[in-house]
C-alpha cells in the first residue's frame, strides 16, 4: 500500500504538463461520484417511500373495497326499514327486525355507523342532503324529517342522510 | 419546482391531475372523489358550498344552486344558446352592461367567470392538501368550439382563483395528448366526447409540432343524463301499467328508482341482463308494493338507440365538414362516461371500421392529457439514469425438465434473485446447472444461455444438499449465475454477457410462441410435476416403512407396500388423474404409520427417543 501511493504522487508531477493533470481527473472522479452517489440516494430513498405509499396505498383500496361492497348492501338495509315500517304479524316481523339486526351487525363491525339526526337540527350538507320540504313546527330551514338513513363508514360520510327541511312559512 | 396543475372544467364534473414522476396521474378532492361536481351554491346559512355538498342542498335551495355554468361563460346574453338555456335553469340571470350574462346568487349578481372561480379555487385548495405543496400555475381545458370570448373568460376565472393560467387547452387535443398521440405524424383523429350533458365531436389532425383542430360539431343537450332519464321514464311507465300506482310523484320513491336505473345502466355495460329490484317502493290500501323487473341490454339499446343513431349521424357530418374521409381517420378515441356502453362503441366501431381507444378512463382522459401538457410546459425533469428491464424471464431447469424461473420477464436490472435448490437422487454429488431464458414452462422449449456442473457435494439422501444459486443481473444486462452447495461452501459461476442482445424479433416470437403453448405446456409442466411428487411420495413411503421397522403391524406395512407398488407402476405413465389418486390414496395410508408411531410414542419413552434426535443433529453441524 505504501508503496502505490508513493506511485500515484510521482505520476500527479510529471503529468502536469503534457496530459490532463491528474487533480483534474481527480475532481472528475470527485464530481462524478458525487453525482452517482446522489443518484444512489435518491433512488434508495424513492424505493423507501414507495414502499411506504404502497402500504398507504394497499390501506386505501382495502377501504376502498369494503365501502363499495358496503355501499351496495345499504339498500337492502333500506329496504329493511322500509319493511318493518310497514308492519305485519308481529312474529314475523320481529324475525324481519332479528335478521335485520343480525346483517347491522356484521356491518358495524366493520365500520358502519348510523348518522342520527333529530327533527330541527341544523341541516349540514357534509352529512345531510335535502330532497324535499314540508311544514313543521320547527324554524324554517331545519331538518323535519329523515327520509333515508345516512351512514358514516369508518369515520367519514358514505352516505349522506336524506332528509325534508323545514318549509319557509309564507308570509 | 411547483407543479402545473391540469384541469379538466366541465359542465356537470371537474377533474384535476398533475405529472408526478413522469407520469399523469388523478388528484382526488378533498371529499376523496376524482371528480367534483362542477356546482356552487350559496347556503339558506350564508355559507359558500363547491362540489358534492352544494349538490347536496340543491332540491331545497335551487334559486341559489348553480350549475351548468359552463353553458353561460363568455357568451352574450342575447346569444341563442343563453336564450335557451334561460327556459330551464333555475337560477336567475341578466344582461350585464357589457353585455354579457350575469347570474343572481343571493342577492348579488356576479359574472359566470367568478362562478367558475369558485370551483377552480375549491380544486387548488384540495390539490395543495394533497400535494403538500403550494400550486400556482394551472392549464384549463376548453371545449374545441369555444369562441376567443369564451377562452378569454375561461382564462380569467382560472385568475380569479389565484393560477397564472399557462395555457388554455382544447379538450380533445388533451384526450389525443392523454393517448400520446402527438406524437404521431401526419395523422387524423376523431375524439368522440359523450358526457353526462354534452355530446362533443371533433376532428384533429397532428402536423409535425402541432395538434390541429380540423372540424367540430356535437349537441349541447345530448348525453347520458338523458339516458338516465328515458330508464327511469320507462319503468316508471311500466309500474304504473301493472300496479297502476304514478311513482314520479313520491319523492323518495323517485330518488330510489333514479339510483336503480344508474345502477341498472353501469351493469348493463358488462352484463347483457340485469334485475332491478325496489321492495316496498310504495303502497296502497292494498298494502305495500314491490317493483321487481328484467331489464336488458336491448331493452336499453331500444330504449335510446335515436340518441346513439344522432350521435352518429352528427360524427359523419362532421367529418365530411373536415374535408376528410371516414377511411382518412387514423385514431378514435372515445371520451365521457356513457362511452362505456357496448352499443355506442360498436356503432362508433362500425362507422370507421377501426378499433376506437378506450383504455384510459373516459371521466378522466381529458384532465390527464391537461397534466401532459402542463408536463410538456413545465419540462419533467429528465431522468438521467434509464434502467432496463429484462425483457424474458430466467431460470434453470429442475427435475423432469421444467423450466423453474428465478427472475421473472420484466424485472428492472440491476437486480438479484437467490432460489434453493436440492438434489434429486440419493448420494448424488454433482448438479447441473442449465441456465434458461424464455417464458414456457418446459426446458427444452427454452433458450439454453449456459451450462455448468456443481460437484464435490457429499453423499447425502436426496433432497438433503442445499444448493444455493443466485441470479444476479448488472446494468448492463450481464447475468452472473452462481450455485453454491452451503454445506461445503463449494461454488461454480458462469458469467454470460449478452442476456439481453436478444433482437426485438425474436423476444417478441418466444413470448408469441409462450401464449401459443400456455395451454399445453401448463398441462406438460402439471404431468411433470404430479410425477415428481408421486416419486418423492413413494421414497418417502419406502423410507418410512423402513425407518419404523417392525413397529407398523403387518397389515398396514402390506396395505402401504401395494399402494407404493401401485404408484410406482403408473407414475412413469401420462395419466395425471391416475397418478394424483394413486399419491393420495398412499399419503393417506402414510398417515396410518404416523398415527402409530405417536401412539407408541406415548405409550413408551418419547422424550428420550427425541433427545436423541436432536443431539445427533447437533453432532452432524459441528
Amino acid at each position: 500500500m505504501p508503496e502505490n501511493t508513493q506511485n500515484n504522487n510521482q505520476l500527479s508531477e510529471n503529468s502536469s504538463q503534457d496530459q490532463p493533470a491528474v487533480s483534474d481527473v481527480l475532481a472528475q472522479c470527485e464530481k462524478e461520484k458525487q453525482e452517482y452517489l446522489a443518484g444512489w440516494q435518491r433512488a434508495k430513498a424513492d424505493h423507501i417511500n414507495y414502499r411506504k405509499d404502497e402500504a398507504k396505498r394497499f390501506e386505501d383500496m382495502a377501504r376502498f373495497v369494503t365501502a363499495g361492497l358496503i355501499q351496495d348492501v345499504l339498500p337492502v338495509l333500506d329496504s329493511f326499514d322500509l319493511a318493518l315500517s310497514h308492519g305485519a304479524s308481529s312474529e314475523i316481523e320481529k324475525g324481519v327486525l332479528l335478521i335485520k339486526s343480525q346483517l347491522g351487525d356484521i356491518l358495524k363491525k366493520r365500520g358502519l355507523e348510523e348518522i342520527k339526526i333529530s327533527p330541527g337540527e341544523q341541516f349540514d350538507p357534509e352529512k345531510h342532503e335535502s330532497v324535499g320540504e314540508i311544514e313543521s313546527e320547527h324554524p324554517a330551514g331545519t331538518i323535519a324529517e329523515e327520509v333515508q338513513k345516512g351512514y358514516y363508514f369508518q369515520g367519514r360520510v358514505l352516505r349522506p342522510t336524506r332528509v325534508r327541511l323545514v318549509k319557509n312559512k309564507i308570509l | 419546482m411547483s407543479k402545473i396543475l391540469g384541469i379538466d372544467l366541465g359542465t356537470t364534473n371537474s377533474a384535476m391531475a398533475v405529472i408526478e414522476s413522469g407520469e399523469p396521474k388523478i388528484i382526488e378532492n378533498k371529499e376523496g372523489a376524482r371528480t367534483t361536481p362542477s356546482i356552487v351554491a350559496l347556503s339558506k346559512s350564508g355559507d359558500r358550498l363547491v362540489g358534492l355538498l352544494a349538490k347536496r342542498q340543491s332540491v331545497t335551495n335551487p334559486q341559489n344552486t348553480l350549475f351548468s355554468i359552463k353553458r353561460l361563460i363568455g357568451r352574450k346574453f342575447t346569444d341563442a344558446e343563453v336564450k335557451r338555456d334561460k327556459e330551464w335553469l333555475p337560477y336567475e340571470i341578466k344582461e350585464a352592461s357589457n353585455g354579457g350574462v350575469e347570474i343572481k346568487l343571493q342577492d348579488k349578481w356576479q359574472r359566470p367567470e367568478e362562478i367558475s372561480a369558485m370551483i377552480l379555487q375549491k380544486m387548488k385548495h384540495d390539490a395543495e392538501d394533497k400535494l403538500g405543496q403550494k400550486i400556482t400555475e394551472a392549464v384549463i381545458t376548453v371545449p374545441a368550439y369555444f369562441d376567443d370570448s369564451q377562452r378569454k373568460a375561461t382564462q380569467a376565472s382560472g385568475e380569479i382563483a389565484g393560477f397564472k393560467v399557462r395555457r388554455i387547452l382544447n379538450e380533445p387535443t388533451a384526450a389525443a395528448l392523454a393517448y400520446g398521440f402527438n406524437k404521431k405524424k401526419n395523422e387524423q383523429i376523431v375524439v368522440y366526447d359523450f358526457g353526462g350533458g354534452t355530446f362533443d365531436l371533433s376532428v384533429l389532425e397532428v402536423t409535425a409540432d402541432t395538434i390541429e383542430v380540423k372540424a367540430v360539431g356535437g349537441d349541447t343537450h345530448l348525453g347520458g343524463d338523458d339516458f338516465d332519464q328515458r330508464i327511469i321514464k320507462w319503468i316508471a311507465n311500466e309500474f304504473k301499467k301493472e300496479q297502476g300506482i304514478d311513482l314520479s310523484k313520491d319523492t323518495l320513491a323517485l330518488q330510489r328508482l333514479k339510483e336503480s336505473a344508474e345502477k341498472a345502466k353501469h351493469e348493463l355495460s358488462t352484463t347483457p341482463e340485469t334485475e332491478i329490484n325496489l321492495p316496498f317502493i310504495t303502497s296502497d290500501e292494498s298494502g305495500p308494493k314491490h317493483l321487481v323487473m328484467r331489464f336488458t341490454r336491448a331493452k336499453l339499446e331500444e330504449l335510446v338507440r335515436d340518441m346513439i343513431d344522432r350521435s352518429i349521424e352528427i360524427t359523419r357530418q362532421v367529418v365530411k365538414d373536415s374535408g376528410f374521409a371516414l377511411s382518412d381517420i387514423d385514431e378514435v378515441i372515445l371520451v365521457g362516461g356513457q362511452i362505456r356502453m357496448p352499443a355506442i362503441i360498436e356503432a362508433v366501431r362500425k362507422l370507421f371500421n377501426k378499433e376506437p381507444n378506450k383504455t384510459i378512463n373516459p371521466d378522466e382522459v381529458v384532465a390527464i392529457g391537461a397534466a401532459v401538457q402542463a408536463g410538456i410546459l413545465q419540462g419533467e425533469v429528465k431522468d438521467v439514469l434509464l434502467l432496463d428491464v429484462t425483457p424474458l424471464s430466467l431460470g434453470i431447469e429442475t427435475l423432469g425438465g421444467v423450466m423453474t424461473k428465478v427472475i421473472e420477464k420484466n424485472t428492472t436490472v440491476p437486480t438479484a434473485k437467490t432460489q434453493i435448490f436440492s438434489t434429486a437422487a440419493d448420494s448424488q454429488t454433482s448438479v447441473e446447472v442449465h441456465v434458461l431464458q424464455g417464458e414456457r414452462e418446459m426446458a427444452h422449449d427454452n433458450k439454453t444461455l449456459a451450462r455448468f456442473i456443481l460437484d464435490g457435494i457429499p453423499p447425502s439422501p436426496r433432497g438433503m444438499p442445499q444448493i444455493e444459486v443466485a441470479f444476479d443481473i448488472d446494468a448492463n444486462g450481464v447475468l452472473s449465475v452462481k450455485a453454491k452447495d452451503k454445506a461445503t461452501a463449494k461454488e461454480q459461476s458462469v458469467r454470460i454477457e449478452a442476456s439481453t442482445s436478444l433482437s426485438k424479433e425474436e423476444i417478441e416470437k418466444m413470448k408469441k410462441d409462450a401464449e401459443l403453448h400456455a395451454e399445453e405446456d401448463r398441462k406438460n409442466r402439471e404431468l411433470v410435476e404430479t410425477k415428481n411428487t408421486a416419486d418423492t411420495l413413494v421414497y418417502t413411503a419406502e423410507k418410512a416403512l423402513r425407518d419404523a421397522g417392525d413397529k407398523v403391524p403387518a397389515d398396514v406395512k402390506s396395505d402401504i407396500e401395494a399402494k407404493i407398488k401401485e404408484l410406482a407402476s403408473i407414475k412413469s405413465g401420462d395419466d395425471v388423474s391416475a397418478i394424483k389418486r394413486a399419491s393420495q390414496e398412499l399419503s393417506t395410508a402414510m398417515q396410518k404409520i404416523g398415527e402409530l408411531l405417536y401412539k407408541q410414542g406415548g405409550e413408551q419413552n418419547p422424550p428420550q427417543e427425541d433427545g436423541g434426535g436432536t443431539k445427533e443433529a447437533e453432532f452432524k453441524e459441528k
